[in-house]
């Protein structure tokens, strides 16, 4: 810790309190508060590293992975901020054109 | 004498005569599956095709983890991304059971572990609890939530106890004593009391010459055999080579027992199984359909099929083997050649994604 240096307020404090000892034990957050369960590759690459272990097609999988937040870099956050992101398309294999991109409101 | 008594008549009659269950008799089950946004459909097997489509109320785009009461007549469903309970009468369609989990400030989910007990009175729901706070959500201790399943459509929590992390799967032992969590390893639970009674290694696993194995439990199958199977991958160095392997886990939820065997260098298979009747098999989807050989522990066969698929299940008396789940596709597969049968494409064609398929035999 001694190597990094605050460079604001916040930074301090935090250097502060995990001096004093204060902060929250940090416990996996499994699968709830953010949408981020697993680390796993995502779309492009299967988990050994080749393409044969990926879903075919990918809209096979698509509401399979988003709905428990599987791969959150490809897809908006159904579980916290755009819940409603497929409303009205239950079928990805039909409705893929209409799963739009998302953008944070202003 | 009614027609579902005479079938399981010639059944156990060709069985004692050691015959193969001849052709024209057939288990008569229903097959149950879900899909987007609030469809729950119950499908008569022999048919091939729907027998009643439901909506689920409050369903919220999501129909997940699906568990039939021991008697058939009621389907537990998670729904509501994942927030609630919902059971619906099988018959009628009518929402006869309700636990909506969060309540204002903590939001609370469930992913796939649930179970009914065996007397059919109880739910045991795993619950991931979040506390809502005005600037930040506080990660809250998992436990596993009690319902009584005649708590009608506003049922609260009867009792609850603390859970590990990482839970996706409960499976309730038959008498309802006990009932085993997967999760990082596998656990067994008093159900009155929430003590912890056992624990048998998954990851902590004591198989010589392989790595840390990795599993995703996600489907609840345990139909026809009581047996639940699982894929299970890991790195083998048997040989000085290391080589990803996938075996079978293996869970006798009636017996108690608990086996891993690796089949095959890991290529094709990553969850999804179900047991034959008979044991000697297990059949496997993902992209391709896998079938097993359980006592020789080699892959028999496998083929590809149409599209990447969940889930699987296979009939009471073996004849028919079933894919759905992912997309809007029910198969049909003969066990023995893996050949298709035959395709339902579900009404309106709603992704099935990850809802359970169950076989409900003929009563």
């Amino acid at each position: 810790m001694s190597e990094l240096k605050p460079t604001n307020r916040k930074a301090e404090l935090l250097l502060k309190a995990a001096a004093e000892g204060p902060i929250d034990e940090v416990v996996a957050m499994d699968t709830v508060a953010g949408c981020a369960t697993t680390f796993d590759p995502g779309w492009e690459i299967d988990a050994f590293g080749g393409v044969a272990s990926l879903c075919q097609p990918m809209e096979a999988d698509l509401y399979g992975c988003s709905d428990p937040c599987w791969w959150p870099a490809q897809v908006p956050d159904t579980m916290n901020t755009y819940p409603n992101w497929s409303d009205g398309k239950p079928s990805a294999q039909n409705d893929w054109r209409e799963l739009d991109a998302v953008f944070p409101k202003k | 004498m009614h027609m579902t008594k005479l079938r399981a008549l010639a059944f156990a009659l060709s069985a004692v005569a050691g015959l193969a269950v001849a052709a024209t008799v057939r288990a008569g089950d229903l097959l149950v599956t879900g899909a987007k946004p609030d469809r729950l459909y119950v499908i008569d097997a022999e048919k091939r095709a729907v027998k009643s489509e439901f909506r689920i109320p409050g369903a919220n785009g999501i129909v997940g983890a699906i568990i039939p009461s021991p008697d058939g007549k009621v389907a537990y469903v998670v729904v509501n991304k994942m927030e609630s309970i919902s059971g619906i009468d099988l018959k009628t369609g009518k929402e006869v059971f309700r636990a909506d989990l969060s309540k204002p400030g903590e939001r609370v989910k469930n992913f796939f572990a649930l179970d009914v007990t065996s007397d059919g009175k109880e739910l045991i729901v795993y619950e991931l609890p979040t506390l809502l706070k005005p600037s930040e959500y506080q990660v809250e201790d998992p436990r596993f939530a009690v319902f009584k399943t005649n708590a009608g459509l506003h049922a609260k929590v009867s009792r609850s106890f603390p859970a590990p992390r990482r839970l996706h799967m409960i499976l309730m032992r038959p008498g309802g004593k006990t009932f085993y969590a997967i999760g990082f390893d596998l656990y067994e639970y008093e159900t009155a009391t929430g003590k912890l009674v056992g624990t048998h290694g998954i990851q902590k696993w004591q198989l010589p010459a392989h790595s840390q194995p990795d599993l995703l439990a996600f489907w609840p199958v345990t139909e026809p055999t009581g047996v639940f199977t699982s894929p299970v991958i890991s790195e083998a160095t048997a040989g000085g080579a290391a080589a990803l392997k996938t075996g079978m886990m293996v869970l006798d939820v009636r017996a108690g027992t608990l086996e891993f065997n690796d089949f095959e260098d890991t290529s094709a298979l990553i969850f999804s199984t179900v047991l034959s009747p008979d044991r000697k098999f297990a059949y496997g989807v993902y992209s391709t359909l896998t079938k097993v050989d359980m006592a020789s522990h080699t892959l028999a066969k496998r083929v590809p099929v149409d599209h990447t698929f969940y889930s699987i299940n296979v009939a009471t008396d073996g004849h028919e083997v079933y894919i759905a789940g992912a997309m809007c596709d029910v198969g049909f597969y003969d066990p023995t050649s893996l050949e298709r049968r035959a395709n339902l494409k579900l009404p309106g064609c709603g992704d099935q994604s990850l809802a359970s398929l169950r076989v409900i035999p003929a009563r």
